[in-house]
């Protein structure tokens, strides 16, 4: 195919499933070695960057993330902005200031969230890889949703170097493909230190020794409140891995009904101090009365611009962090998140990993998302937030299909630095088990 | 959950809230709250808990470096004569 | 009447805090700027280490516990100086903590030190609104905060002068191009009140002094003082009410995340500081005998000559080093200074003095030599010069020798505009004041 037969089709693509922002319209892809895309939130400098929020439109950032760049030096053509939840605020891609990405296999529905674009854009596009970005979920739900594989790190693992934050002690940028071959290939080249970001600067040494999993822990906890669908595939699920040699037991985790709550606490306590900065000044938008005082021309922008969801989480978080609060909530969250990195810690003693479902249903259409409250929402996430608290490596395998053909995925979580036993495992469960890719008729 | 204190964050916040959302917004945070008093019931923990991994000691040396052209820095920002415009200040 | 003192020091680093952006001298606003000190989304901080020694140094100083542990939390506030509405500062670990540093033999105590970054720098136009510069924005500061134990405006003026020589010299800051601010609280009756931003030891001393009065005569009046934080006008030297800032709940302190933790035991271990001059002061007084004023004197003119004094202190007694580098030799300092001369020349003619191999005079006479680098004959030919002129002064004013006697030592000092007068500065003052009072006490 030419390169404009190829553009355009890309182009004709996002008209349908809207999973770019800003994408590669015209000119020459070149001899470029592979496609990828990314979350709207990694700075690019050839692509507008808004992080889903209308209040840094117009943004050309100077530079380009750490992990893009790394991807271009490997011959990659970055062709796309992936869309995604107003500064990953969501579980469902619907709290976009620029529309809403829709599920290749039912454009009713969700592609899941925060990083819907990118799975959409995986699940549709072929050989392609797109970059998401994971706080508590925002990987491993949308590659649930849209059937694909997807990955993320340990925190720590990539750099977060031209990452628009969300929470810093939570954001790991992963990958989503519909071929686990190509996670292993790449999430190597985007790892490693990068002294622009120091959280990345302790790691060790990202190896690819392909060891297999020997016995894999379920916990109790996270099979209660799961729809019967998507429990029947589970189960199916744990059949195949028995099968292939692996041993599957039920264990008790019982801090895990605290990872919730500490999650909240923490992503939305920083996340109110990342988006003080935008103010109507510097970036994105900036056309107000400069007469204004600075508070009422800040404010202006701010309620103008946030959505309904950030603004939601910009209150939490600021009330969370204040003072006479701060001990109740951000201090407890802080100790909470060890505890529940010890339970892992013990697991693993024994385990190679633990499995869950990834999410507790398949993707719900828009109409059921609209009449969600909040806490309905947040709960969807109950079992995506544990190993993003952790920081701890997780991984969606697509593991089945409902009787309306959506997809389901499981979630495989590992120890810290531990993304060889996850990769090998999406390799070796690709082996057997027959995936689905969407029909795109255009 | 107390509106006045909804209007003291949203204020802290530097977002304007109508009267529909003031009620609306502090409806949704009492829920949350709610959702989150399990919390007071979660054990303690003495150790460090700013990042999941232990992130120690790093550190830059002190030279110093233009890594970006500065009329690029300043592109597309609101100027007058290399400063950045802002509102007004009191 | 209570003060404390909140004073933020720039510190001399060559890059800023958290990027490599350099912090010399700009050419124009905005230039010495990146994504990290403009705020800009994906930019993170890298903290430099140059800053955690200079902080490691000063904590030493000011005679501080410095914690094993430390690391950054984020003060969240909107002011357009702010480029991420977000300042990276240190809340419950700070560097130092519980110091105490001696202003003229009484102890003021050091509440706390910490790190933090300086904002960027605001300016208006006709219209009032802001036009930033963010050169400034990311520089590193240490805040110095102290306990409320100076009791008078002038006291917070010498505690103030006195810390930015102890800074200088730890830190080896030529002339003090950094700058450096303070927030001034003062309470009079039973509130305080916080003065903002305050540069410079006048203008310290001048707005305290104003909030002092204002205090004082709301009391008087019957009025209560009210908690709150004032602006200083410099120009009219007044305080105001400033628009009310942010509580102090709603900064939202939380740890930054970006940054992780800093174990700074064995990097302060391995740090050692250079004798504070208040601190070398208060031990040259105790350990030679000396009055305060002397040790003051000395060391304020050079710590170099302070150490100097000790050589000839331990070479040939502290008589000796009191009769001629507290003499001659301090009169003679600057003059050395400028030569880039050395003191071994010096040491070797008190050493001649010491043995008995020269007299008084001789001795004089060859230390200035040695100083100045002027001739023997002309350094006796200047000296005769410069007795002649003094003995004419005194005889002409007796009052002067009568004052001096009667222990009005500064009466000596009247002799320096003569003395100027006839040979505009061919004698440093230091050295007619030592020679006037030498001439003094042999006519008493």
């Amino acid at each position: 195919m030419s390169d404009a037969d190829t553009l355009s089709k890309l182009s004709r693509i996002n008209d349908k499933y809207q999973m770019f922002n800003d994408f590669c319209r015209d000119g020459e892809l070149g001899d470029a070695k592979f496609l990828f895309s990314v979350k709207d939130n990694l700075t690019s400098a050839e692509y507008e960057t808004c992080a889903g929020s209308r209040i840094l439109e117009g943004y050309r950032p100077v530079f380009d993330a750490t992990c893009i760049a790394k991807l271009k030096a490997e011959g990659g053509k970055l062709i796309g902005k992936a869309n995604m939840d107003e500064f990953g605020f969501g579980t469902f891609s619907t709290n976009s200031g620029f529309g809403i990405p829709r599920n290749p296999f039912d454009l009713s529905r969700s592609c899941g969230g925060s990083s819907g674009g990118s799975a959409c854009a995986a699940a549709v596009i072929d050989d392609h890889i797109s970059l998401g970005v994971s706080t508590g979920g925002s990987i491993c739900c949308p590659a649930s949703f849209c059937g694909t594989y997807g990955i993320v790190p340990s925190y720590g693992r990539v750099s977060r170097y031209g990452l628009i934050d969300y929470g810093n002690s939570l954001d790991k940028i992963g990958i989503l493909a519909m071929d686990p071959k190509q996670m292993t290939k790449y999430l190597p080249v985007i790892a490693g230190k990068d002294k622009e970001d120091p959280t990345s600067c302790v790691q060790p040494e990202l190896k690819i020794t392909h060891k297999k999993m020997k016995s894999v822990a379920v916990p109790r906890e996270a099979v209660e409140g799961i729809a019967k669908d998507v429990l029947d595939a589970f189960n199916k699920a744990l059949e195949d891995l028995r099968s292939m040699g692996i041993d599957v037991e039920y264990v008790d985790m019982p801090e895990l009904k605290y990872a919730m709550p500490a999650y909240y606490i923490l992503a939305t306590s920083e996340a109110s101090t990342n988006l003080a900065r935008y103010v109507g000044m510097r970036y994105g938008q900036q056309e107000g009365d400069l007469t204004l005082g600075f508070d009422d021309y800040f404010t202006s922008f701010r309620t103008q611009y946030f959505g309904d969801e950030a603004k939601r989480r910009i209150l939490l978080g600021t009330y969370t962090r204040m003072e006479g609060f701060r001990d109740r909530y951000y201090a407890k969250a802080l100790q909470v998140r060890m505890v529940v990195i010890d339970a892992y810690k013990k697991v693993f003693a024994d385990h190679d990993a633990v499995l869950t479902p990834t999410m507790p249903f398949v993707s719900p259409k828009f109409d059921d998302i609209s009449r969600m409250t909040p806490v309905e929402s947040y709960k969807a996430d109950f079992l995506t937030v544990p190993p993003n608290l952790a920081g701890t490596p997780h991984l969606n395998c697509p593991c089945g299909y409902n009787a309306d053909g959506m997809p389901i995925g499981m979630q495989f979580v590992t120890d810290h630095w531990n993304e060889d036993q996850l990769l090998t495992m999406a390799e070796e469960w690709d082996k057997q088990f027959e995936i689905r890719k969407a029909e795109v008729s255009l | 959950m107390d509106k006045e204190i909804v209007a003291r964050v949203a204020k802290a916040s530097h977002i304007r809230l109508t009267e529909e959302e003031l009620d609306r917004y502090c409806k949704d945070l009492g829920d949350i709250l709610d959702y989150f008093a399990i919390l007071d019931e979660a054990p303690n923990h003495d150790g460090n808990g700013i990042n999941p991994v232990e992130i120690a000691d790093v550190l830059r040396d002190d030279v110093p470096e233009e890594k970006f052209d500065s009329e690029e820095l300043l592109r597309d920002m609101k100027t007058y004569e290399n400063y950045i415009r802002g509102p007004k200040l009191v | 009447m209570k003060i404390g003192l909140e004073i933020h020091v720039q510190l001399p680093t060559k890059s800023k805090m958290f990027c490599s952006c350099p912090t010399t001298d700009a050419p124009a606003p905005n230039t010495h700027v990146c994504p990290t000190c403009l705020g800009m989304p994906g930019s993170r901080p890298v903290l430099n280490r140059e800053v955690l020694v200079c902080g490691i140094k000063l904590a030493k100083m000011l005679g501080c516990t410095i914690a094993d542990e430390i690391w950054f939390s984020r003060k969240t506030y909107f002011y357009p100086d702010m480029s991420k509405s977000v300042q990276i500062t240190q809340y419950d670990h700070p560097i130092g903590t519980g110091g105490v540093v001696y202003l003229n033999g009484k102890p003021i105590r050091i509440t706390r030190i910490h790190l933090e970054e300086d904002p960027g720098k605001t300016k208006r136009t006709g219209d009032m609104h802001a036009l930033v510069d963010y050169n400034r924005s990311g520089i590193p500061l240490a805040e110095i905060v102290t306990e409320p134990d100076l009791s008078t405006p002038a006291e917070a003026r010498a505690f103030l002068a006195q810390l930015i020589q102890d800074i200088k010299h730890t830190l080896d800051l030529e002339n003090g191009e950094r700058s450096i601010r303070c927030d001034c609280n003062i309470s009079v009756g039973k509130e305080r009140c916080e003065i903002k931003n305050v540069t410079g030891l006048k203008n310290v001393e001048t707005a305290l002094t104003y909030e002092m009065v204002r205090q004082i005569k709301v009391l008087k009046a019957g009025g209560k003082i009210e908690r709150a934080t004032m602006n200083f006008d410099e120009s009219r030297g007044v305080t105001y009410g400033a628009r009310k800032k942010e509580f102090e709940a709603d900064y939202g302190y939380i740890d930054e995340p970006d940054l992780g933790i800093f174990h700074i035991k064995a990097l302060a271990d391995s740090i050692t500081i250079k004798e504070a001059p208040a601190k070398m002061i208060t031990r040259m007084a105790d350990q030679y005998g000396i009055d305060q004023k002397m040790a003051k004197q000395l060391v304020s003119t050079s710590t170099d000559l302070a150490q100097f004094f000790e050589t000839v202190s331990k070479q040939y007694g502290t008589e000796n080093a009191i009769k001629w580098v507290a003499g001659p030799v301090t009169a003679h300092w600057k003059a050395l200074e400028s030569r880039n001369g050395g003191t071994d020349e010096v040491l070797a003619v008190i050493g001649k003095f010491a043995s008995g191999e020269i007299n008084d005079t001789e001795c004089g006479i060859e230390i200035k030599c040695a100083m100045t680098g002027e001739s023997a004959e002309n350094a006796q030919e200047s000296s005769a010069g410069l007795e002649t002129l003094i003995n004419e002064y005194l005889d002409a004013n007796p009052k002067v020798i009568e004052d001096y006697g009667k222990g009005n030592v500064k009466a000596a000092n009247s002799v320096i505009g003569y003395v100027k007068k006839n040979t505009g500065s061919q004698y440093s003052s230091s050295e007619v004041v030592e020679t006037a009072k030498k001439l003094i006490e042999s006519r008493l």
